[in-house]
């Protein structure tokens, strides 16, 4: 199996140079062939595997390579260098679950075969005969791995190339995917040690409603799911919905609540009503609706109709595969080509203005909640999607508990998971044949999120690694989180399974992946969470909870004085409490002024790193998200700068403090005001006090790339060339071979 | 308007506003205001506002700022309402924090309540604005709340003194802008007394040369002074560097060959052995005799025995072009209220490209990255070649410095740099900067190019530079004033001339165009103090924030006399057999017959060609594999254990790594500011804290180990006694420290109970000065703060205040203390 096919005489190409001989390859094969496989996880098959294969390297245009062997598992595709694998002691930030060299089957995006030096994109269905000389393999985490198959013997190319094609391409049951084979594995105690609420007990809804103070009531009636499947076990609805109305439309139209502000007016979330004929009973039963939206907190309400102002989720998915296309390169010069035209290429893929777009949406709905203290119900048809990106913005622009660590893991776990965000067609797990489900609307509010971290960095409790790494999780599957559709699958899969009742580790169990070390770079160094609580011991409390102790229940109350936009004149609210619901989508103004002004009342104030934080949405704030998108392009990797160049520095001076102050200690010089001091971050920020250099991207540059770093773009004669370049390569890919 | 106003008020043309001015300067003798607006010395307050509030930066802290508002006829001035008093004797600052000069104000708009004026001199305002923004030069953007209290006359009155004020440069007017702000006979006076700042190098005096020679550790070069009297070439410097083998007789007749007399000059060297020159074009319509031969051939080659030519004069950008782009520029920053125009977000990118600015700095960073690349192969001289050496030989020479040079990324190295390519290299800083608004065509941002490239190597190795982004900015401003004589000629001649430290020269060989616009200014003899006189400039505050503390360890002294030039240098000029000359350009490499003149000339020198062609053509390929090739020669990760100060910053070009200088483009535009920095000046980044906490932990175990604490209180500059030489302590570290442990630890933990992120302007060290315990960090604070002492052996501690490495830990002292500890 592992011999050496001499193969591949068909467009063997002379130009790389590889670091192996295949004749070193021959000797060395017989005593190395036990230590070839990846250390398995448990459950973990191997279904195909072949040696040798070239792996290039993608620093060059000169493709280097390096020899190993192929695998094909259910968990993921992986290779293994021959070479002896030198303990890299700068490896810290290792996944535990798969390497560097490991794709896991569903972070699979595109597969290409490069036959007779064209790129084909390469289809489901089944590969007979043809297999390609070289497999370019595009990862959802923007990697790009290029193997070269014509070293080994033509079955054996052809055995696991159908093997990789059929496992990654082709459409798949839920069964077979790994989390299948993975779960059960560790005990379900493990879920009860973390803090993250799961949202599937009523505990923890009620909670979550005690935090935040609101007054609407928990539904228990879908514990088995029998109002609606597409609604959580527990979920919560005003307090006046009466239960019949509560299986009128089942699992439709409710308003969910999502989340409460302090003055009393809540967020609610609902999926559309069916469009039917008999106009009277939808009507009526959406009136009630709302009255008791609106009775519970006596505000008035305000409806967003999300579909009617956001792209629908087809063009998100457009969007960001004409996006994804610039950071998915197959070498170096085609990261040239798309250079000069950069802004603009940018701009035309429109990624960047949807996420403006949903950022300013999430303001209009707060300057509802903040301004006006109006009771917002956003709709969609699902009600699970932009719903879930709006409502969950909202909440980390309100709310400083959801921009900790675990109030973001809360939220998602709230918004998203248990608010039966279709997960499994969205991300396209299964590879199904119709892609119409298929949009990445998660990562658009992780980009989201992260223009409000890249604005407000002090604010947030996590760091942009945190961001990326889980937007890596999405794809990685041995979790239960980011698998499902809904809850009620969730359910089903666990109870209804032959190996008795799964249970799924939850992706917030990070040392599943990282270890302790890996997991600091997690937390923002800079988070002003200290500054703050000295202020609030010594002041009026003002943090969330403490504020709104004091509150009496009734929404009557005006609220506190804390918001700049002290209300104007309550007995206008009480008149128009009740009469507004006819006519609640009347816009004052063109939302893009409004949202304008209320920022710049905003901005008017002091930033308080506590309170209500706003996006700058002007054309300049939109920013790339470098880190994800360019972290593996050796060539945008600053050696020895960027923000990790500050970071690294900050960490240098802390040890040097604590040092220092240890030498003092010995000496007595030290007294006890160490204890009391100020500190502007606690965690230990050890794993970026390496001597080494770190590049910009610190945590996931691979350091091999460092000897490689680009040259200087050579004057205009490039640019020239890359115009006709770029039209001709888009031809390429759009021929798509299909060889069923 | 009042061109000559003196040390007392006078008030002419303002009838309307005599009366009160003429009672504030009946309690202030002094030119004191009496609502704490401290006026320079024949300053006069034109018109006030009580009760407006400025809207702050989130930079500044956010949100308003409530005080009053002065017209000046030099600025406009805003006074916080809790500002600490300013002291009576402290030295002249021409600018407050919150302060603008009329000179940088480019349009005045009054927001009504229901409508935008844009108010010029002429126009009448028809209604009480609710809201005052000026927009300036410099792209700052300052915006005025009136409050309801604030009575209207005062609203309206202070709008039209502004707008009629406010000088929309033109010729004369500037005259009349500098002398309001230098003019009176105080003011004079303390500027001809005012001592430069002796800790960086001015490059005005042989002295300085030498210096700069030995701290290169650059041979075979001399200073020579045959341009002294500015005979020889109007525009170049008095003192150049030139290879000892020319003699001052030889080199005189050089002058001739290159165009306005700029010959090739040196002006820098890499450790590894290169030297870095520049000239204007030959001229080619001279006959080259054959000594003159010898000579052209011996200033080009310094000592080497290659030779390549950088041709900048083509692949740049032209001038007219990069003028165009900085005004495209400021229009899509500038988003500007009065007019109605405005780009919409989603196409902010593409406009920006379009501006083409970033594609001029990635050009000039490119190029200069090639330049710096090819100094590391040693043995080379390699000269910066465009027909005038006055714009882009600038700008490429320093940057390579900047790149290649650990030194000149401090704010002394930085202001030494500047002086060397731009100021005493005749970079036409007046005509550029088109102060007088009379030369539109020459009139081209260079220099505004050369900061923005700066910031972008800044912003991708922020901790490789001591100097800050705030030092950039408010370098950027400053060249937008015509107040400094740094940027007020085109040479040096002229700069000379004004300030008559010399002798009128006699004969200028060349260049008179040069001096075409010269006299028209002549009669003024206002001693215009050059811009690095900072502490005129900026509040101690502000010039606080100018160093970061993320310096590098103290320079190992430079390789001297060349260790890597090992090889025994080819005497190649002796036996007759010249050098080779290769041409880059475009990024290739050629040699080109007729690239020096004389050689490809039928004249005495072509019998050489025929010897030239076979070394040249060999080493060819070898110098573009170099260039291609330099980036992979950086050390491999394993061996990088320890950061070399003096590696190249190589900067990414990258679409994606080029960015927009945010913090100075954008500041103005208000929904922009949020994102500027995310840290509040007054909280202290926890960088700078640390940093502080470094020091001083530092100077208690000092203490600890030392037994007996250094008296701090002589060497702590009274700094409200000594007004004039305090300038002389700015070089240097004042090592302070506390004298007792208590004393240390109160100030501390009153630090860090300060930190709340709504301290206003004044809780500032500044604020502490008074305070007995916190002196030693108001000292620290003092613009002495990050001093690193470049290229001289260090003599104190604070050499290695910052050194990190641990080779260079900890002083002496204590070293010996933590051995024992382990």
């Amino acid at each position: 199996m592992l011999s050496l096919g001499s193969g591949g005489a068909k467009s063997t190409k002379p130009s790389f140079v590889s670091y192996v001989t295949p004749e070193e390859i021959k000797s060395e094969k017989e005593p190395q062939k036990k230590e070839r496989h990846p250390n398995l996880l448990p459950g973990e098959v191997v279904f195909c595997s072949t040696n040798p294969i070239l792996k290039y390297t993608q620093d060059d245009i000169s493709q280097r390579g390096i020899f190993g062997t192929l695998l094909c598992t259910n968990f993921r595709v992986s290779f293994i260098s021959d070479e002896t694998p030198q303990e890299e002691p700068t490896q810290h930030f290792k996944n535990k679950l798969y390497g560097e060299n490991d794709i896991p089957l569903m972070c699979v995006d595109c597969l290409y075969g490069v036959y007779d030096e064209k790129k084909k994109l390469i289809t489901g269905g089944m590969l007979k005969n043809k297999y390609p000389s070289k497999m370019i393999i595009h990862c959802k985490d923007l990697r790009v791995f290029q193997f070269c198959l014509t070293f080994t013997k033509e079955e054996e190319a052809k055995k696991i190339f159908q093997g990789i094609v059929h496992h990654c391409l082709e459409p798949k049951s839920l069964k077979c995917v790994f989390a299948f084979s993975y779960a059960n594995t560790k005990g379900p105690e493990m879920q009860r040690t973390q803090r993250t609420l799961m949202f599937d007990s009523q505990e923890d809804w009620s909670q979550e409603m005690k935090r935040t103070k609101g007054n609407c009531r928990i539904v228990t009636e879908n514990q088995n799911f029998e109002l609606s499947e597409r609604l959580p076990k527990y979920f919560i609805i005003p307090a006046a919905v009466s239960d019949d109305d509560l299986s009128k439309f089942p699992g439709k139209g409710l308003p969910i609540w999502c989340w409460s502000h302090h003055s009393g007016c809540a967020l609610f979330k609902a999926s559309s009503l069916p469009v039917t004929q008999e106009d009277g009973v939808a009507q009526a039963w959406m009136e009630r609706m709302l009255h008791a939206v609106a009775q519970t907190h006596l505000y008035s309400v305000k409806i967003e109709d999300l579909l009617e102002t956001l792209p629908n989720i087809q063009d998100i998915q457009q969007s960001y595969t004409k996006f994804k296309q610039f950071f998915l390169i197959d070498n170096s010069t085609d990261f040239w080509m798309s250079d000069v035209k950069w802004f603009s290429s940018l701009e035309n893929t429109g990624w960047l203005d949807i996420i403006r777009q949903c950022l300013q949406k999430a303001v209009e709905v707060v300057e509802c909640l903040e301004k006006e203290n109006t009771n917002v119900l956003i709709t969609e048809e699902e009600g699970s999607d932009l719903c879930c990106v709006i409502s969950s913005l909202v909440q980390i622009m309100m709310d400083p508990h959801c921009r900790t660590l675990t109030g973001f893991q809360n939220l998602v776990q709230k918004e998203w998971v248990a608010g039966c965000h279709a997960f499994l067609d969205r991300c396209n797990h299964l590879h199904q044949k119709d892609k119409e489900c298929q949009s990445p609307v998660f990562l658009l509010f992780l980009e989201c999120v992260w223009q409000l971290v890249q604005q407000h960095s002090p604010a947030f409790q996590f760091s942009e690694t945190y961001l990326t790494v889980l937007s890596d999780s999405i794809h990685v599957p041995a979790f239960g989180t980011f698998l499902f559709n809904s809850a009620f699958q969730r359910e089903s899969c666990l109870k209804h399974s032959q190996r008795g009742p799964l249970s799924w580790p939850a992706v917030w169990d990070w040392s599943m992946q990282f270890d302790c070390k890996a997991q600091e770079l997690f937390i923002n160094p800079l988070y002003a969470e200290k500054l703050k609580q000295e202020k609030v011991l010594r002041k009026v409390p003002r943090i969330k909870h403490q504020r709104q102790l004091s509150l009496p229940s009734s929404a009557f109350k005006t609220p506190p004085k804390k918001g700049f936009f002290k209300d104007e004149a309550e007995s206008l609210k009480k008149m128009l409490r009740v009469k507004r619901f006819s006519r609640w989508m009347v816009p004052p103004d063109s939302p893009a002024v409004a949202t304008r002004q209320f920022y710049e009342a905003w901005q008017q104030k002091p930033l308080d790193y506590h309170g209500l934080l706003l996006p700058c949405l002007d054309g300049p704030a939109m920013r790339l998200w470098m880190q994800r998108y360019l972290r593996w392009t050796p060539e945008a990797q600053i050696l020895g700068g960027g923000s990790v160049a500050i970071t690294s520095k900050l960490a240098e001076l802390l040890g040097e403090v604590r040092a220092l102050q240890r030498e003092l200690a010995q000496k007595g010089w030290w007294d006890s005001m160490g204890e009391g001091h100020h500190r502007p971050q606690t965690m230990s920020l050890a794993l970026v006090r390496t001597s080494l250099r770190l590049s910009s991207y610190f945590p996931f540059a691979a350091s091999r790339n460092w000897s490689f770093k680009p040259v200087i773009p050579t004057g205009l004669l490039q640019s020239l060339m890359v115009t006709d370049k770029l039209a001709s390569q888009e031809d390429e890919t759009n021929e798509v071979i299909s060889l069923v | 308007m009042l061109t000559g106003s003196k040390t007392t008020f006078k008030v002419k043309q303002m009838p309307d506003l005599k009366e009160r001015i003429m009672n504030q300067s009946a309690l202030h003798t002094r030119g004191r205001d009496m609502f704490g607006l401290c006026c320079l010395p024949g300053e006069c307050v034109l018109q006030r506002a009580i009760l407006v509030r400025k809207k702050l930066s989130p930079k500044e802290g956010g949100g308003w700022l409530s005080g009053t508002l002065f017209c000046t006829h030099f600025r406009v001035a805003f006074v916080p309402q809790d500002a600490t008093k300013p002291d009576d004797n402290a030295d002249p600052v021409l600018l407050g924090d919150h302060d603008v000069a009329l000179a940088s104000i480019e349009k005045v708009v009054a927001v009504g309540p229901s409508r935008t004026k844009l108010v010029t001199a002429n126009s009448s305002l028809k209604f009480t604005p609710e809201k005052l923004v000026l927009y300036c030069r410099d792209l700052r953007i300052l915006c005025f709340l009136f409050d309801r209290l604030t009575p209207d006359t005062q609203a309206v009155e202070i709008t039209h003194t502004i707008a009629k004020t406010y000088q929309p440069l033109k010729p004369g007017t500037i005259l009349s802008f500098q002398n309001a702000a230098l003019g009176s006979i105080e003011m004079k006076q303390f500027l001809s007394n005012r001592q430069r700042d002796p800790s960086m190098a001015w490059f005005e005096s042989p002295a300085d040369w030498e210096q700069e020679l030995e701290r290169t550790g650059a041979t075979g070069w001399r200073v020579s002074s045959v341009n002294d009297r500015f005979e020889m070439s109007t525009s170049l410097s008095r003192f150049n560097v030139v290879p000892q083998k020319v003699l001052d007789m030889e080199l005189k007749r050089t002058f001739a060959h290159f165009s306005e007399g700029r010959i090739p000059r040196w002006c820098w060297r890499h450790r590894c052995g290169c030297d870095l020159l520049r000239t204007a074009s030959f001229q080619n319509n001279i006959y080259h005799e054959k000594d003159d031969i010898r000579n052209l051939e011996l200033i080009l080659f310094g000592g080497h025995a290659e030779c390549v030519v950088v041709d900048l004069g083509e692949e740049m950008p032209s001038l007219v072009d990069v003028q165009l782009a900085h005004v495209r520029l400021r229009a899509l920053c500038l988003g500007d209220i009065s007019s109605s125009v405005s780009i919409p977000d989603d196409k902010w990118l593409s406009s920006l490209e379009g501006t083409h600015w970033l594609d001029y700095a990635r050009c000039c960073l490119r190029k200069a990255a090639e330049v710096a690349c090819l100094l590391k192969r040693g043995h080379l001289t390699i000269v910066l070649q465009e027909p005038e050496d006055r714009d882009w030989n600038c700008v490429v020479a320093s940057l390579v410095q900047v790149m290649c040079d650990p030194h000149c990324r401090t704010v002394a190295g930085f202001q030494g740099l500047v002086q060397k390519e731009w100021v005493t290299a005749g970079h036409r800083f007046l005509s550029r900067i088109n102060y007088h608004r009379d030369s539109d065509k020459e009139e081209a941002p260079i220099f505004l190019l050369f900061l923005d490239c700066v910031w972008q190597l800044w912003a991708q190795f922020p901790a490789c530079f001591q100097l800050s982004e705030e030092y950039l900015l408010g370098l950027h401003d400053s060249l937008l004033l015509p107040l400094y004589s740094t940027f007020l000629a085109n040479c040096q001649r002229e700069r000379s001339r004004r300030s008559q430290h010399l002798p009128p020269s006699y004969t200028p060989v060349n260049g008179l165009k040069a001096l075409a616009r010269a006299p028209a200014e002549e009669p003024t003899d206002t001693p215009y103090p050059p811009v690095w006189d900072w502490t005129l400039q900026y509040s101690s505050q502000r010039r606080a924030l100018f160093t970061q503390p993320v310096g590098q360890p103290a320079s190992p002294p430079v390789v001297l006399n060349g260790n890597l030039n090992t090889s025994p240098e080819p005497e190649w000029h002796s036996d007759g057999s010249p050098g080779s000359v290769f041409l880059l350009s475009r990024s290739a490499f050629s040699c080109p017959a007729s690239l020096l003149p004389w050689r490809s000339s039928g004249g005495p020198g072509s019998y050489w060609k025929s010897h030239r062609r076979a070394p040249s053509s060999e080493s060819l390929p070898a110098l573009e594999r170099l260039v291609k090739a330099c980036y992979r020669a950086e050390p491999s990760p394993g061996a990088a254990a320890s950061r070399d100060p003096h590696e190249t910053l190589l900067p990414l070009l990258l679409g994606p790594c080029v960015c927009v200088w945010r913090t100075c483009y954008l500041r103005g535009v208000l929904h922009a500011q949020a994102f500027t920095y995310p840290m509040s000046s007054n909280t202290r980044h926890p960088m700078d804290q640390l940093a502080w906490e470094v020091e001083r932990l530092r100077e208690r175990l000092a203490e600890a180990s030392g037994g007996h604490p250094p008296s701090r209180r002589q060497q702590e500059p009274r700094r409200l006694d000594s007004n004039l030489n305090r300038n002389a302590n700015n070089g240097t570290f004042l090592f302070s420290s506390s004298s007792s442990s208590s004393s240390s630890s109160s100030s501390s933990s009153s630090s860090s109970s300060s930190s709340s992120p709504r301290t206003s302007q004044q809780e500032n060290p500044g604020h502490f000065s008074g305070h007995p315990c916190v002196a030693p960090r108001s000292t620290s604070r003092d613009g002495t703060k990050h001093t690193f002492l470049f290229g001289r052996p260090p003599q104190t501690q604070a050499g290695h205040r910052y050194t990190t490495t641990p080779s260079a830990k900890l002083p002496r002292s204590s070293t010996s203390t933590g051995a024992k500890h382990h």
